[in-house]
This record gives C-alpha cells, structure tokens and sequence, in this order.
C-alpha cells in the first residue's frame, strides 16, 4: 500500500542501536514550537527549497499550478535551474521503500543495526508503517513515537516492533498542550500500558531551555517510569539552535515561544536516584 | 605546565621564528658560486649542498629538549649554474621541482645501524654522512652521536636520530620523502627499553608527542601546492613482511600522541583489514573526531593483492607505506613517480559524447570509443614523460636499503601514477546517456547534444532531469556496473605502456590538485555539471549528489574493479562534528569505516567538518587560526588556503 514519507536518512546516529536508517514518516498530529522537522507536519506534500543557493528566479512560483496548496506535482522541482527543490512527502509504496532500505540490509545487519521509524508520526499512517515493518523484517525495527495515538494503534504498533522510542515532552497536561498543541493524556496512558508490557523502550526528553529543563519536571518524567518492565535508558537531548534553521525553506515562520540563546539544563540526576539509565544526546 | 604542553605553545605562538634569518645577499652568493661550480658532478654538488646548508645552521636546544633541530636558514641557494637549470630542463621531462620526491627512506635499517655502515666510497655521498654527523655532534648529545654513526639502541635515542636524519633530508633539498612504518621500525627500540623497565608507556607517549610536534616546527617553510601540503605521512598498523599481524603498542601510542597534539603534522595513516578489532577502528575515529582529517585508512586486504599484481614481491608488498598523500610505495626499494600524470575521466567521457554520440547505435559502442579515447589519451600523455631529469640525490640514496647507487636513476621499483579525476561524474554522464538515450530512449541524441552545446540554456526541464534524477554513483545503483567498467577501461588503457624505467603505469583514483584543475576546463557535461562547477576530491561521489546516503555511498565505492586500480585515492566522507559528539556516535562512525573495509573498499579519508565553522571561518578567519581540514591528500590550515580550495571543501556533502 501506499504512504507518506519525507526521507529515508541513512547511518542514523542516535535513533537505537547500531547504524540504522531511518524512514521519515510525513505528518504529525502535534505542533511543537521547537520542531526540527518543519517539513514533516502537514500530511500533504511540502515544498523544500535550498536557500543558500536560490537566485530568487521564480522559475518555480511561475510554473506552479496551485500555489498556497502543495499538491506534489512537482513542476517546480523540474523548473528550478540549479536543482534546489524538492518534493517532502510524494506517496510511495511500502515495497518501494522496503526495497531502498534493504539493498543496504548487510550493512545495518553486521552492525546490529535495523532501522527506525520516525517522523512526522509514524503512528498516523498505522497500516501503511505495519507493511512496511513486515516487509522489513527480520531487520531490527524500532518505532519513535510522540505516543500521541489512540491505545488500539499504540498497542498494535508496538507489539510488532523491536524497540519503542517515545517522548515525554512533559508531564503537566496544561504546559504539554501550550507547547504541543495537544494534550497529554493519551500519551500519558499509552506510557502506562508501554511499560506493563515487555517491549523494550527506551524515554526521550527533547530539552527545552526554560519549558522542560527544570529539576521539577525531570523529577515527574522519572517518577512516571518507576516500574517499567523493559525500560532500556532514557535519552536526553538538549535543544539546538540549529533547530530553526529549516523553517524558511518550507516557507514557515519559526516561533518558539522560549528563549532560544540559552542553553538547557541537562538534570540527569532524578533518572540517575533510581537507577535508570540516561545519557544526554 | 608539563614539558610538552609548554612546547605546543611555544609552536602555536610561533615563538620559534625569531631563529630564523635569510642569508644575506653576499653570503649567498658566495655560497652559490661554491656549490654551483661546473667544475663539479651534479652530485658533487648536491653533497656539498647539504653540507654547506648544515654548516649553516645555528643549533637551539631548549632547556629539557630531547628532540633537536629547529631551521634557523630559510632559503639556500640550490646547485645550478647561470642558464644551467634552463637547458636540463628544456631538453627533459620534468616531473614537478625536477627533485626526488614522495618516495620513503629505510628508515628501520638506518635507525638499526647508523649511518657509518652506509659508506660505500662513493664521495658525494659519504660527503653527506659526514656532513649529518657532524651537524649531529654539534648538539654534544653522546647517545645522538653514537646513534648517528652506529645505530639507535633506545626508544630516545632512536626519535633523536630520526629527527636529525628527516631534518638533514629537507636540508638535501628533496621533498615530500614521508616517515613510513613508525609505529614498525620504532617498535625494537621502544619494546626493549619497556621490557627492561628504563621507560614507562607515559615516557614513550611524552617522547612520541614531542617527537610529533617536531614535525610542525619548520613544516610553513616546505615546498608545496598549498600551506599543509608537505608529504610528513606516517603508516600506523598493518602486518609485517611474513603477513602476521603487527599493530602494536606504539600504533596505540602513536594515535594519542597525534590526538593530543591536534596539529597537522605528522599526517597519520592506518593500515587495517577484515580482521581488524572494532576497538582500533574506535580509537582511531576518536582522532577523526579532532576534525585534523586522518587518520586515513588503507585496506591490506585489497592494497597488497594489487600491488602484487603490479610486480612488487609479497614480502615487499606487505610492508607498503603512503606517499605524501595516499599513493601506495614500499620504504626504502620504490623509487616510483606515483603522481607524474592525471587523466580527467571526466573530459574523455564528455569528449566522446559530444562527438561519438550521434552515429552511435548503442550504449556499448559509446563505451567502446570511451576505451579507445581512454587509450589513445594514455599512450599520447605516456610519451610525454621522457627523458625524465631527476637531480642527483646523494643524501636520501644513502637512506635507501639499497645505498650503492644515486636514487635519481631509480630503485628496485621505478613504476608510475596516473590519477583518475573526475570519476563519479564520468560514470554518472555515462548513466544518463544509457538510460535516457538508448534503454528508454526519453531524450533524443540531438536534444542532448544541443544542451551541451548551449550550457543547457533552454533546456531547463533537461538540466534538472540529468542533474537530479539520472542515476548517480553513490545513490543508484544501476551506476555501480557502470563504476566497474570505467575502472577495468582505465586500467587496461595503462596496462601495455612502459616507462623509460621499465615501471608499469598504476592507474588510481586520487585527485590531488586536479579537482580544481581539471574541473576549470570542463564545459557542460551530460551528468547536468555545469562549467565553472567543481569536482569532489579524490574518490568520492559527484559534488552534484546532494542527497546520497553514507551507507549507498559506501557500497558503491567498494568496487571490485578497484583490484586494478590500486596507485591510491581515497574514498572521502565528511561527516558533520556533531555525529561524533558522544561516544555513541564515535563507536557507530567506526562501526562504518569497518564495514567499507569488509565490504572491500581501498581507502578511506573522514572528516569530521562543520559546515557553519567554515562558514564562520571564512568570515572571521582571527577566531579561526587553528581550524585544521583535509584539503586532498593532506590536511591544513584552513584561513591559510586559498578560496578557491575553501570553497570546494565547503561544496562537499556532509552527512549529518
């Protein structure tokens, strides 16, 4: 069947273990201020433009048939002159995909390796990520999931995969929905189930200078995962000033809504008291 | 402050240049009337040479010094008389400076057993015995005197006399001449002196940094393509001449004292295999992540094979070494050119194109005319190269194992280099045109052909189908057929041809300054490259492939064929600093350089690089005096490059 992605990245550094490839998925039900993957939000095409290079020619916006509505055409990838534009999320085959990422299956598999699912989220496109998996396997596969689905996708996802890397963007369901846009409820009960179950998992804080950072909120994320039955680390990653950097490709504005200059607080100590593993990435 | 972070300092600061003096204008022309005397042999000359140079020099020691020699003389005359350069020169072929260069001493048998046992009677290069012994005396350092004349017995003493003998051989006026098999013929002296407890590891570790740091101290004064480029390779790891392994402590030792010292001298090289420990891969992206550029990798597996295949015997293969940049050479026996000629694949596979393709029935008659152009290019170029005039050499003759002759006339192997330049971008002009002109037959010869004339003007909707989506090298692989064929074409165009010398010809995939070079002179080609736009260095994906993936890239580059193609040339990767930013991402970037070793790849070059520090660095280059990068086969200091160079480092893709 078909589906969505933005990009297959190979030697994914920090998405599990070994060297990895990682599948892009398009769309997510989030809106984070501190995104990294503006072009990965909406589910529909979006178009990518490489600005250092870009003469402002206006090759692209003359040939465009529905300008303010990506449809994907791809007129103007053909148009630009100096080949700067790309298309973020044509529909692709599941095979299609299975087949780029396996012709490099050797070389992911000596390493203990496989490849990660991430996005956008992944878990919005339940059946087209369950093809693929299969399709994939017996590759080491892992998911990286906000947690924000329903628990019947949640659950049927995760049961098929090898490894679960979820978000924990906050613990407090008000500061949660001012800096996602949604609530937290679902992924706190996602969470829940997770850690009953024995599918390893491993936690991940995106460190937010000022929203996340605090002692306070680090203390409730690792009160939160006391019991987990295959809890493999929790994995911290402090925010990068880098992160804005795409927003003007995709013709978005960035907003953070935080202090982009500072640096956050990597408080490693409330996992560290109850022997849970943590490593700041 | 320790000894040796005192001397980092000291060098940093660049304290050291207020040694140095110019000679005045009399002193050298009495010196230049002495050396240049017609009266005298050419090598005569060049013995009394480095004999007046040595004379010449002021002797620093630094309190608590161990490793001497800091040049104090910048420029000495050299040995031609009035018009007398101009006339050898005219009636020759010349490679280069017209000097000995990028070959590799004896260094384990002179270390072993000094420099007496060398005399042969020969004058001009007893001369130069003499002359090093001497100088040698002069620091009245009784371990380095005898050292010098009978052989090292320590670890110290043998890095003493090292420094002595590599510092004589920049005087004699040669270049380029690398350091070899450190960490091989350092290891006698440095085991003996552990296993009888007179030094530490830490000893050997301090020594092997300061000897290190001696490499930078004179280096801005060596001749080169650019501030950097001055042939101070060293080969770490690899086995010995029976085939056991031989990594040993001092490769270890070697590896920390280059990480400690983050400078761009001595430019480190490791010799690995299929069965090489995940754990060396690791200590050596630990030096990756230092961003100087090495260590740079070389694969037993593959390497010694072709150089069998070339004619150098097994025992003699085994203990190959890099010339300045990454040409494979044997220590003490080669006297080959590895760099006398480039081919621009990229010009030969245009040139057909352009005026093969509108008669050509077929792919394969298309390929076909490549070969013969390839051929006829090879031979042509080939021809060019005699009579070759290489200035006498009495003092690096001496270093050679087999010292009863003038190196300049050659050694046990006298083989050539060709570079290959622009080899993805052949191979991706090559796939464009099968696939689009003769498998799907989508563009017409003629729609083609009218693009190249015109830069693609007016053919835009072309430029972005052959630019974007043609198969590339690195990314599709439909090109890795293509990849193969290019460099058994290659091969066999050098195969029958023969030097002046007996050599055979060694095809390889390097670049060294021809990226920039070569790429001047290329007008559009059929791959969507447009004129002006640069080449990648070495082996490495077309600049134009901005979106391949480290793992395709190195698949793709472990090609087969490279068997036959084995004068050097590295595949290139730059990797963003931040995937080595914790051990994690150091562990994985090892675990890949591993995998092109097993998948077969040659060679391999990482550069930890960050795009916005370039960025930066070309604004505010004052904040950015130690930013060190590989520029081809050497690293160097970035403000000090000049833009042309800075720009291609920053075109390159880097993976994050």
């Amino acid at each position: 069947m078909k589906g969505r992605i933005f990009d297959i990245e190979e030697f994914a550094v920090y998405d599990g273990p070994g060297i990895r490839s990682t599948v892009f998925f398009k769309g997510c039900p989030l809106r984070c201020k501190w995104c990294h993957n503006p072009e990965g939000l909406d589910f529909s095409p979006t178009r990518v433009t490489k600005l250092q290079l870009c003469m402002h020619c206006s090759a692209c916006d003359s040939v465009c048939p529905s300008p303010g509505k990506c449809t994907g055409c791809g007129a103007c990838e053909k148009a630009c002159p100096k080949g700067l534009i790309r298309i973020a999320g044509r529909e692709v085959e599941a095979k299609d995909v299975a087949d780029q990422i396996l012709k490099n299956a050797g070389l992911l598999m000596q390493s203990g390796g496989g490849v990660t699912f991430s996005g956008g989220e992944a878990l919005m496109q339940t059946d087209f990520l369950l093809e693929l998996n299969s399709l994939l396997k017996p590759l080491h596969t892992a998911v990286e999931t906000s947690g924000y689905a329903s628990e019947n996708v949640f659950q049927r996802a995760a049961k098929e995969m090898d490894l679960v890397i979820m978000d924990i963007k906050h613990t407090d369901p008000a500061v949660h929905k001012e800096y996602t846009g949604v609530d937290n409820e679902l992924i706190l009960k996602n969470l829940s189930w997770l850690m009953q179950s024995m599918i390893p998992f491993r936690i991940r804080v995106p460190l937010i200078p000022g929203v996340n950072d605090t002692e306070e909120n680090l203390t409730s994320t690792a009160r939160l995962l006391e019991g987990a039955k295959a809890l493999e680390m929790i994995e911290l990653l402090p925010y990068h000033t880098a992160a804005g950097a795409k927003y003007a490709s995709v013709r978005k504005e960035y907003r953070p809504g935080f202090d982009t200059s500072i640096r956050p607080n990597a408080i490693t100590e409330p996992f560290l008291l109850r022997n849970m593993e943590v490593h700041v990435l | 402050m320790n000894r040796i972070e005192e001397a980092r300092i000291f060098l940093k600061n660049k304290c050291h240049h207020a040694y140095r003096r110019e000679l005045s204008k009399h002193e050298w022309s009495q010196i230049s009337k002495e050396i240049a005397d017609p009266a005298l042999s050419m090598e005569d000359r060049a013995a009394l040479r480095l004999k007046k140079f040595l004379e010449n020099e002021k002797i620093i020691r630094h309190p608590g010094e161990k490793i001497y020699a800091w040049r104090t003389i910048k420029s000495f005359p050299d040995i031609y008389a009035e018009g007398e350069k101009e006339q050898i020169f005219a009636s020759h072929y010349i490679h280069e400076q017209g000097r000995v260069c990028n070959i590799s001493s004896d260094w384990a048998g002179v270390l072993a057993g000094g420099l007496l046992t060398r005399k042969t009677g020969n004058r001009a290069r007893d001369i130069t015995i003499d002359a090093v012994i001497e100088y040698a005396d002069r620091y009245q350092d009784e371990a380095l005197s005898n050292a010098v004349r009978f052989g090292a017995k320590h670890y110290e003493d043998a890095l003493k006399l090292l420094r002595i003998l590599h510092f004589s051989l920049w005087a004699s006026n040669v270049y380029h001449n690398t350091l070899g098999r450190f960490d091989q013929y350092m290891y006698p002296f440095y085991k003996k002196d552990i296993e009888a407890k007179l030094i530490t590891e830490e000893d050997a570790l301090a020594l092997t940094e300061e000897m290190f740091l001696s490499f930078n101290r004179d280096s801005d004064l060596y001749t080169g393509m650019q501030q950097g480029d001055n042939g101070q390779s060293m080969m770490l790891g690899g086995v010995d001449r029976d085939g056991n392994n031989a990594v040993n402590e001092l490769t270890y030792i070697c590896l920390t004292a280059s990480l400690n010292n983050r400078r761009s001298d001595p430019k480190i090289n490791l010799r690995v295999d299929k069965n090489t420990p995940l754990s060396l891969f690791i200590r050596a992206t630990e030096l990756t992540k230092q961003g100087l550029g090495f260590p740079q990798y070389a694969n037993d597996d593959i390497v010694i094979p072709a150089l069998v295949n070339y004619g150098y015997d097994i025992e003699d293969a085994r203990d190959y070494t890099v010339a300045a940049c990454w040409e494979f050479i044997i220590p003490g026996k080669g006297m080959d050119i590895p760099n006398i000629m480039a081919i621009s694949l990229s010009e030969i596979v245009n040139g057909v194109i352009r005026e093969r393709l509108s008669e050509a029935e077929s792919y394969d008659s298309i390929f076909d005319s490549v070969k013969r152009s390839l051929s006829e290019r090879a031979e042509a170029d080939a021809k060019k190269l005699s009579p070759i005039y290489i200035e006498s050499a009495p003092y690096q003759s001496v270093l050679m194992s087999d010292f009863t002759h003038d190196i300049s006339e050659g050694a046990k192997y006298n083989n050539y280099g060709v570079h290959g330049t622009g080899f993805s971008d052949a191979v991706d002009q090559l796939a464009a045109v099968k696939k689009y002109i003769f498998d799907e037959k989508s563009v017409s010869k003629d729609e083609l052909l009218s693009a190249l004339r015109t830069d693609f003007e007016g053919s835009r909707t072309l430029l972005s189908l052959v630019r974007n989506n043609a198969p590339k090298l690195g990314r599709d692989d439909e090109c890795t057929a293509i990849a193969d064929a290019l460099l058994n074409a290659f091969a066999d165009a050098l195969s029958p041809l023969r030097n002046e010398r007996d050599g055979v010809f060694r095809p390889g995939t390097g670049s060294a300054m021809y990226y920039l070079w070569h790429a001047d002179t290329l007008p559009a080609m059929a791959n969507g490259h447009l004129p002006g736009e640069r080449l990648p260095a070495n082996f490495s994906p077309s600049l134009l492939v901005t979106d391949a993936g480290p793992l395709t890239v190195i698949r793709h580059m472990a090609r087969p064929a490279l068997l036959r193609v084995m004068n050097g040339g590295p595949l290139t990767l730059e990797m963003h600093d931040t995937v080595m930013r914790n051990q994690e991402g150091v562990n994985k970037v090892a675990q890949l350089v591993k995998s092109y070793i097993m998948l077969g790849g040659h060679q391999l070059q990482l550069n930890a690089v960050s795009r916005e520090t370039l960025e930066d660095a070309r604004i505010h280059p004052e904040n950015h005096q130690d930013l060190i990068v590989r520029v081809w086969g050497w690293s160097g200091h970035f403000v000090e490059l000049d833009t042309a160079y800075q720009d291609q480092i920053l075109m390159r893709t880097s993976y994050q």
